[in-house]
């Protein structure tokens, strides 16, 4: 690798910086290619909609259309280490039991908020001080370790996103294992762990060194995203920090927040932080199978008990319990506030149901209350 | 490293039957689960599906686990189409043990309601086991008849254990019953200790005494609300907490209550934890 020009931003790791041109990259990510299977973001025509961008898996060449521009993509990060639908046990049998191997994984384009959405599922799935080892997630863990996060800047915002409400950036401080800055020439590649390493092993030929003009254009476009985040989200400021929300409203203001929603459950399956499965058993070949299915707290099965027993009947209790648990029940177990603003809960809604009214509301009708 | 969403094959041994919808089953696992009174585990009924139970036997024994259950679902139902021979799943154990340390030389109050005995019972063996060691031990029992009433058979057998009374009340009046009626709170409005065996009758000492209960979360409630006002501290006031606790790992999050997971921090939780909910049943 070419003279790294180290970083050290707020006590994290030292972090190196080169510069990699847009050419390069695209080489770069051929070399990876050899060796792991490698997910870029990449422009579609979607229902004539022709920039919409998602996930492709690199074949024999990288795509033409990469993506590395603009704000999160629909598809979360999550996916990538928690999947949809999960075969975790085999059973009665002993020989055949559920794999939890993952093959070596780059996925390039996971924004700020997915990266830090990622910590969740570290604290959930894996050791914490709260869970000891023999909690710990084999099929989560494996994928972690086996899947590399090479983020990127958001260049622009949707006019959803609010990362800046709850303590994020429209970039990963931490987090990743490499990071790409796009600036007008090209980008600024930061190397943000050991895993980060690896993957930059043996490219000293791809890149060079960053200068001055560099970072000085990546700050002015960050803090250009910055600005125009805080700007469209002035009008839902409320007195309360981010990390301070008691939301223990009235039955009428969580009425009030949930009357469109239908509990489709289409805000969880978006969310970079909800970690929570169902477990479904079934027939399959030599016994059963138990396999681990995302799930959503708003089906008003999610707390059913035997007996029909529930604790949470009511849609605007199931609401209130998601929206809490971001900002409260996850911040009082593992210190962290879910909540990453990526705004893909309000992308998604058919009721338009959107995250930052729902805390004004409820903040606002406490406050007279 | 073990898998944690496999259940360990588990053969029925036996099968009683307690009421028309609530049968004991005995399991013997093909490795043995060491439990705590208190811990649960998931039962695994193949291809349909799990549901969690705190085992009804005495944690002591190992090489095999009794249930009492009632029939209220598809695992459950399904369950008990099952015959002796048959083969389930067992998982676990899972969540917190009762802190038996802290109960020593003090009065233990047990408070159940219908199949609700059936997870103290393991606490009552428990107990048994050492009963030198616990001041005195008041069993307070409502079913809603006379044949909704598990473990007849075993009544009397605790009654005579040293220090214990066992004390039943039934919902309604019914024509083969002479004892108390009313729903189990009205069990709570006279604390004495009416044991037929010579010990000190004064009433428990509720500023001291811990109490455990498990049954209906309106049973709970309201239970909780009677031994609050006799005096039973917060911290000292144990309850089955009735959630759906899935993978028993802290994961899956249908047993959340706020930042608690039932299935990690509970399944029993005291009234202190709880007090901040509104309506924490």
């Amino acid at each position: 690798m070419g003279r790294a020009h180290d970083t050290k931003q707020e006590g994290w790791v030292r972090m190196k910086e080169v510069f990699i041109g847009k050419e390069n990259l695209r080489r770069l990510i051929e070399r990876w290619a050899k060796d792991h299977r490698v997910y870029v973001p990449v422009t579609f025509d979607i229902m004539n909609n022709e920039d919409t961008p998602d996930y492709e898996l690199v074949g024999d060449e990288v795509p033409e259309k990469l993506h590395l521009a603009g704000a999160a993509l629909a598809l979360p990060a999550k996916s990538f280490i928690f999947y949809p639908r999960e075969v975790v046990a085999n059973y009665p049998s002993s020989e055949a039991d559920a794999d939890v191997t993952a093959p070596p994984t780059v996925i390039v384009g996971p924004r700020g908020c997915d990266v830090r959405g990622l910590a969740k599922f570290d604290k959930v799935y894996w050791s914490t001080a709260h869970f000891t080892e023999e909690y710990d997630d084999p099929f989560v863990i494996e994928k972690r370790k086996n899947t590399y996060i090479v983020s990127v800047d958001c260049t622009a915002a949707k006019e959803t996103c609010f990362c800046t409400m709850v303590g994020g950036e429209p970039f990963a401080k931490n987090g990743f294992d490499v990071n790409l800055s796009p600036i007008d020439t090209g980008f600024i590649l930061t190397v943000g762990s050991e895993k980060g390493e690896t993957l930059m092993a043996g490219a000293d030929d791809l890149v060079a060194d960053v200068q001055q003009n560099h970072t000085d254009e990546r700050e002015r476009r960050r803090n250009s995203v910055k600005e125009a985040i805080d700007r469209q989200n002035a009008e839902f400021a409320v007195d309360v920090a981010y990390d301070k929300h008691e939301l223990e409203g009235s039955a009428d203001a969580w009425a009030y927040v949930t009357q469109n929603c239908v509990a489709c459950g289409a805000c969880n399956r978006t969310c970079p932080t909800c970690t929570c499965f169902l477990l479904v058993d079934q027939r399959a070949k030599g016994g059963y199978e138990r396999s681990r299915n995302w799930d959503t707290c708003l089906s008003i099965g999610y707390a059913r008990t035997g007996g029909g027993g529930n604790s949470r009947p009511d849609l605007p209790q199931r609401l209130d319990n998601r929206i809490r648990c971001k900002y409260e029940y996850s911040r009082d177990r593992y210190g962290l506030v879910t909540c990453t603003g990526c705004g893909r809960c309000i992308d998604v809604c058919m009721g338009r149901i959107d995250m930052r009214e729902a805390v004004k509301h409820i903040v606002t009708e406490k406050a007279k209350a | 490293m073990k898998n944690l969403y496999r259940p360990i094959e588990s053969v029925i041994e036996d099968i009683r039957e307690e009421t028309a919808n609530i049968k004991t089953y005995r399991f013997r696992p093909k490795e043995p689960i060491t439990f705590e009174a208190g811990q649960f585990v998931e039962l695994t009924v193949p291809g349909v599906g799990e549901a969690p139970f705190t085992p009804s036997s005495n944690p002591n024994v190992t090489d095999t686990m009794e249930i009492t259950i009632m029939e209220v679902g598809s695992v459950t139902d399904a369950l008990a189409k099952m015959k002796v021979g048959d083969t389930v799943g067992i998982r676990g154990p899972y969540g917190e043990g009762y802190n038996l340390k802290d109960f020593e030389g003090r009065d233990i109050l047990i408070v159940g309601g219908g199949v609700g005995l059936a997870p103290l019972r393991s606490l009552i063996l428990a107990l048994f086991d050492d009963i030198d060691k616990y001041k005195r031990i008041s069993i307070r029992y409502g079913a809603r008849s006379p044949a909704d009433i598990v473990y007849l058979d075993l009544l009397p057998d605790w009654e005579k254990m040293k220090n214990t009374e066992v004390q039943l009340t039934i919902d309604e009046p019914h024509p083969d019953w002479t004892g108390t009626v009313g729903v189990v709170t009205v069990l709570l409005e006279d604390l004495a200790f009416v044991t037929t065996v010579d010990v000190d009758q004064l009433p428990l000492d509720t500023s001291n005494a811990i109490a455990c209960v498990c049954g209906p979360p309106i049973m709970l409630k309201f239970v909780n609300m009677a031994l609050l006002d006799k005096g039973f501290k917060p911290e000292n006031i144990y309850h089955s907490m009735e959630r759906n606790m899935s993978c028993g790992l802290g994961k899956c999050g249908h047993c959340m209550l706020g930042e608690y997971y039932i299935c990690k921090d509970g399944p029993v939780l005291t009234a202190a934890q709880i007090a901040k909910f509104e309506d924490p049943f």
